[in-house]
């Protein structure tokens, strides 16, 4: 048990180590099975089975030599499993929207000056402020909101205009809405402007997948349908905004109205979308994006319920397939301030990788596909109750250990078991490493069999479940997944060479992405997934794009810094790479065609007894 | 040259494909040309044999892209050591086919593997590359004569080259008399429906096999005609 703290496995225990509880099962490997001795308080968790198969105690075992131990997955501590929000990194708050209270002399026949006058003098003489542009609705109304608000106000300041003007002192409530606008989910929060605290968040499935599931058929629609159709799609985007404010307002009190500012990322198509912008040549070779740098917009005019003066934000995109999304990674990440290399992976149905330091980062992006969504296999499933997603598979006995959400029973495996379980299956000799299932093995178990649509292995028996069939993966589920990170490592390890860049010069992998938070990063790495970057080199942070659409709302410095992330990181078209091919064919493999790439994930297999 | 011979020249072939083994191939190919067996036959009875085989294994998922690059590769070392022997008026080509992924797109692993797949099915195949336009379709299908235009994409929005070219072959009266074919990602039955392309091809055996029945629509069309003129 020692041993295994130490090495940073955690093994559940209820009986803190007194031999009680029974719950922290190992399986020792190999000839030491037999030379280690047994207490009596130990072989009452024990079926003779079991003390067969090695099974021991973890914290009653002493080990005297170097010896391997296997840990079942029931007796691993899980993490618990939260709907994350994505790593929060601090900025000192400096919004691009300030309240100014402030109070006027009542204009007398001795000062007769101009509503207008009055109020931007009052504003110089109290904050000091430079002589304030005033939107044209507040003008219109200037008279009669001075008058009812009796010559004391609140000037709700953008920049260098006034926005907004609410009578007596309003100031103590100022609230913003940062917004993830992805192709499936659309992640909202709301924040005190004041001090960044985030005080409501709600997230909404995308309104526009009724009208294509990815962003490319998405493209499809518009240029069939034209004009009518962008509005029709731009309307349902902003309906779900809609609903998340109303959501988030409704969680902390706020109203609307008090919303002034919102900022939003997205991929570069979702940009277009969301804007009400022509989107084809986007989806075109050589796919030029309409516009890099950010746009801002009055957010009554994309129809977004907040204050009329309010203005909606979208942060600069980088290339036709690198969005604003992936500028909010690179500012969160803070990869353009590093000395040393740095790698972030944003996992989706498109996959962004950036790599670079302070003096360089280059970023490219794979069609990675919605497998690790779940989609494109059989029992593939989101991550919701009841699908597994953790999977471990017993090297002598082929039992399948699997965790699901909620404890719940199977109904399907999502993102995170799907990453577990090829990985497994190579550990325990069932795959090659071209992905094929080593059919001899069906004489060592039966989970191994020839389906009606070709090979596939049971994960969960019928009686198991809660569908009423066995949960199996496919043959056709393994290549999905193939192509998937295949996709990915080819995104990544193009980058590497073409930057010169070699695993061990990398000090940090940041994987972000809906399920980056739950996969194992060592079954990840064994499939690779990514490069062999030592483990404690990776970190995962979650919507990671969600935190710099946080951080770049709440500061106007963050929003500059965008700007300049966006011209400085530099596009890389891997479709224009002449190695593309050879290389996504040779990442197909289980972890690469070239293991010399994963010297360690060679080592791990062969201690497994692979021959590999 | 026995019967034997020949058959196991055949067999060597098609294993050398099957395995995915450059060397064996040139190995069987230089074989086939030590014993006289015709170099057609070892391409299409050898070499085709062992990508029709492939090409099933992929279907069935057992083999994925790589092994089908490696078979391709076997492939191609055997043609090479056979083709340059094929006499002159015996280059009995099946047909010619235009290939080539769409404008806008240049997702092209796809398209390679048909490529390999009519090759090694004895067609002539003149391949556009990726991100062909419309135009470079239409003129190629005139210049080189050939009887089919064979279009690929992965993409959804790039369906609408596909339309392009269809609507550009129906303009230049071309319709009918050349043939079309479509597959890749995001290209369905549905799709072929709506543009009025010829056939679909789901992957790149059933493409072979679609353009296969093309061909012979056409062949037996011809036919059918001279017998009319030759009747009336």
């Amino acid at each position: 048990m020692e041993a295994a703290q130490a090495l940073g496995v955690d093994i559940s225990t209820l009986c803190a180590g007194k031999g009680t509880c029974g719950k922290c099962k190992i399986r020792v490997m190999g000839e030491a099975t037999t030379r280690l001795e047994r207490t009596e308080s130990e072989m009452k968790h024990l079926s003779e089975d079991e003390v067969q198969a090695g099974i021991r105690l973890a914290c009653l075992t002493r080990l005297g030599e170097s010896t391997v131990i296997y840990v079942p997955l029931r007796s691993r501590v899980g993490s618990q499993r939260l709907q994350t929000e994505g790593l929060d990194v601090p900025v000192e708050p400096s919004p691009l929207v300030r309240k100014y209270r402030v109070t006027m002399p009542k204009p007398q026949l001795q000062d007769s000056r101009a509503d207008e006058d009055r109020l931007l003098a009052a504003l110089t003489e109290q904050y000091g402020l430079p002589e304030l542009g005033v939107d044209f609705d507040v003008y219109r109304n200037l008279p009669v909101t001075l008058r009812e608000a009796d010559w004391e106000a609140t000037a709700v300041v953008w920049g260098n205009r006034i926005i907004a003007l609410e009578p007596g002192d309003t100031s103590d409530r100022c609230y913003g809405l940062a917004v993830d606008v992805g192709t499936t989910k659309i992640a909202g929060f709301l924040l005190d402007l004041r001090s960044g605290a985030v005080v409501g968040v709600a997230a909404r499935m995308n309104p526009q997948i009724p009208f294509g599931e990815d962003i490319m058929s998405r493209v499809t629609r518009v240029m069939m349908g034209g004009w009518d159709a962008v509005n029709e799609l731009q309307g349902a985007v902003i309906s779900g905004v809609n609903e998340i404010i109303e959501e988030c307002c409704e969680k902390a009190d706020v109203k609307p109205e008090e919303i002034y500012e919102l900022n939003f990322v997205g991929n570069t198509v979702m940009q277009l979308l969301f804007l009400g912008v022509w989107p084809r040549h986007v989806a075109f070779a050589p796919y030029t994006p309409a516009g890099r740098r950010g746009v801002d917009v009055k957010a009554s005019t994309l129809g977004l319920r907040a204050n009329p003066g309010a203005n909606a934000h979208h942060l600069p995109v980088i290339g036709g397939f690198v969005g604003a999304d992936n500028v909010a990674v690179v500012l969160a990440s803070k990869m353009l301030e590093s000395d040393e290399m740095v790698m972030a992976i944003d996992v989706g149905t498109n996959t962004e990788i950036d790599l670079g330091n302070k003096d360089l980062v280059m970023a490219d992006s794979c069609a990675s596909g919605p497998a690790f969504e779940g989609m494109e296999i059989k029992f593939g499933m989101r991550a919701t109750t009841g699908s597994i997603e953790k999977i471990s598979i017993d090297p002598d006995t082929f039992d399948v250990y699997y965790r699901t959400i909620g404890d719940a029973s199977p109904i399907g495996i999502c993102g995170s078991g799907l990453v577990d379980a090829p990985a497994e299956f190579l550990k325990t000799g069932l795959i090659m490493p071209r992905g094929n299932f080593v059919t001899e093995m069906t004489e060592r178990t039966d989970r191994l069999r020839k389906g009606l649509n070709g090979w596939e292995f049971v994960i969960a028996w019928k009686k198991e479940t809660e569908i009423d069939t066995d949960i199996v993966i496919t043959l056709g589920d393994i290549r999905e997944l193939q192509k998937a990170k295949g996709a990915i490592h080819t995104g990544a390890d193009l980058l590497m060479q073409r930057m010169g860049v070699t695993d061990e010069s990398i000090s940090k992998l940041v994987v972000a992405g809906a399920f980056g938070n739950y996969i194992d990063p060592e079954n990840a790495r064994i499939i690779g997934m990514y490069p062999e970057i030592p483990l404690e080199r990776i970190e995962f942070a979650g919507n990671l794009a969600g935190t710099g659409a946080r951080m770049t709302l709440m500061s106007a410095e963050m929003r500059e810094y965008a700007e300049e992330i966006s011209s400085k990181v530099k596009y890389y078209e891997l479709a224009a790479d002449k190695d593309f091919q050879k290389e996504y064919i040779n990442s197909l493999y289980f972890p690469h065609a070239d293991l010399t790439k994963y010297p360690e994930t060679v080592e791990l297999l062969r201690r497994f007894g692979q021959k590999i | 040259m026995s019967e034997s011979t020949r058959e196991r020249v055949f067999k060597k072939l098609t294993h050398a494909v099957d395995l995915g083994d450059e060397e064996l191939a040139a190995e069987g190919a230089n074989e086939a040309l030590a014993e006289e067996v015709p170099p057609y036959d070892a391409i299409i009875h050898g070499l085709a044999e062992g990508m029709k085989l492939v090409g099933d294994k992929y279907e069935r998922k057992e083999y994925f892209l790589p092994d089908m690059l490696l078979s391709a590769d076997a492939m191609y070392a055997g043609l090479n050591i056979l083709t340059p022997h094929i006499p002159k008026d015996a280059s009995r080509s099946k047909g010619k086919i235009i290939l080539g992924v769409v404008e806008g797109d240049v997702h092209d692993i796809g398209k390679n593997i048909v490529k390999v797949m009519l090759t090694a099915s004895g067609y002539e195949v003149i391949d556009l590359g990726r991100d062909v336009p419309t135009p470079e379709f239409i003129e190629k299908a005139k210049s080189e004569g050939a009887q089919v235009i064979a279009m690929s994409t992965l993409m959804t929005p790039t369906l609408m080259s596909m339309q392009d070219v269809e609507q550009s072959l129906d303009k230049e009266g071309m319709k009918g008399k050349v043939r079309t074919i479509i597959g890749g990602g995001s290209v369905s039955e549905e799709w072929r429906e709506r543009i009025g392309s010829d056939a679909y091809g789901k992957d790149a055996t059933e493409a072979v096999s679609k353009i296969k029945t093309l061909i012979d629509t056409i062949i037996a069309t011809a036919e059918s005609m001279k017998e009319e003129d030759g009747s009336s």
